[in-house]
């Protein structure tokens, strides 16, 4: 059953790597790719959270994985990495977090700072800040490893 | 004449450079990483029977030089804004390659590049397409149906207005903060007589499709591999962004007065 649910969401989080993918305007024949990449990174980020990993690394142990994949695609299909790398890791974006600290910024500033709201947002920006650059440096790490190389991978 | 190089006059080593930079612009123009720009119009001078290529970039312009023996040519291009096309950064790879594997035919490059085409798709399909993306974020977040709704419907609408405001050629700060406002006032709609229980889901699933992610993940890569100032722009202007469309988001509450703020 658990199962199930990991499946439906995972196909859930494949619509918006096609949607974004579509904005970047990627070349029709690397859609199927985005959607199996945006599939890939979100459920296997929940695996690792199924498993008490904290939030922060499971995203980056999913983006850095993503990008290794990225390195085979992209050999194999003459496409630059971010192609595939950049909608594969957008299901795994902290918007929620992100607002909920906007949020609690803004009624500081109407309401007055109370210990509830500044907690929130301490708590919410750190959240924010840190699944970022977990994405940004898992997706790094794999091209920093290929750079020392000579040869171009594509 | 220089020894041990073929002949290449001034005028055919001109003729090089100005293909040469015109991708290295095209590529920085269209949002190619910076590794990416200096790797590939190095690659093409070479297939073209230049020595070496120098290159010198900053987010809003490109400076290059050919060498050949020991003559060389400089030329500075201005980069100008465009969206990001991941498709013609694809198709430029595929004409480098295909240089390499024909050198110093300098023709078939030539006009490879005149048909290069942005490939952009069509409304009717990215409308939609970005309405069920933020749907469903709302829906791994855990909103309720009436919620996925009205995000569907605010993110379609803002990829109308996006792509209006963007044909007009505003600034991308303007459409930005002007996106974020009205995706913001159509989904401030599930608060209305409790339409949807989630109501702060749908407002914060319904400015994702304004995430500047290339921006971001291409200033990280850049700033790794040491073009630290391309870093530096890039993310300038991914934080400006992001700054504009919580400004929209602030004025739509705001107007709205919703409950929380």
């Amino acid at each position: 059953m658990e199962w199930v649910t990991l499946l439906l969401d995972a196909m859930w989080a494949a619509i918006p790597a096609v949607g974004f993918g579509m904005i970047f305007n990627v070349p029709r024949s690397a859609l199927p790719l985005c959607a199996v990449g945006g599939a890939f990174t979100y459920g296997f980020r929940e695996v690792l959270m199924h498993h008490h990993l904290t939030i922060e690394l499971s995203t980056f142990i999913a983006a850095t994985a993503i990008g290794i994949i990225g390195v085979f695609w992209s050999r194999a299909y003459v496409m630059p990495r971010p192609v595939y790398t950049v909608p594969s890791i957008i299901p795994i974006i902290p918007g929620t977090y992100a607002y909920e600290m906007m949020i609690s910024l803004v009624s500081m500033n109407t309401d007055g700072v109370t210990d509830a709201l500044l907690s929130s947002f301490i708590e919410n920006g750190l959240h924010a800040v840190s699944i970022l650059f977990a994405i940004a440096f898992g997706l790094v790490l794999p091209s920093m490893y290929y750079t020392k190389r000579q040869k171009p991978i594509i | 004449m220089q020894k041990g190089f073929p002949t290449i006059s001034k005028e055919e080593q001109t003729r090089i450079t100005t293909v040469v930079v015109r991708v290295a612009a095209m590529l920085l123009e269209y949002g190619a990483e910076s590794r990416l720009i200096e790797q590939l119009s190095s690659r093409l001078g070479v297939a073209l029977g230049c020595t070496s290529i120098e290159i010198s970039l900053i987010p809003s312009a490109i400076v290059l030089t050919t060498l050949i023996g020991d003559s060389s040519v400089t030329t500075t291009r201005r980069a100008h804004e465009q969206p990001i096309n991941m498709s013609i950064v694809h198709q430029i790879v595929t004409i480098c390659i295909a240089a390499e594997k024909n050198p110093r035919d300098i023709m078939m490059v030539e006009t490879k590049l005149a048909n290069i085409h942005s490939n952009p798709y069509p409304a009717w399909l990215i409308v939609p397409m970005i309405g069920l993306s933020c749907a469903a974020f709302s829906h791994l977040q855990g909103a309720d149906w009436a919620g996925f709704c009205i995000t569907f419907l605010a993110a379609s609408v803002g990829m109308m207005v996006r792509r209006a405001l963007s044909s007009r050629n505003y600034s991308l700060l303007i459409v930005f903060a002007f996106t974020a406002f009205v995706c913001t006032m159509i989904a401030s709609l599930s608060f209305y007589q409790g339409l949807s229980a989630t109501g702060s889901i749908v407002l914060s699933s319904s400015v994702l499709l304004l995430v500047p992610g290339f921006p971001y993940i291409n200033s990280m890569l850049d700033a790794f591999k040491g073009y630290i100032s391309m870093g530096w722009g890039r993310w300038t202007q991914a934080t400006l962004l992001t700054l504009m469309s919580s400004l929209g988001i602030m004025l739509a509450m705001g107007l709205l007065d919703i409950k929380g703020w």
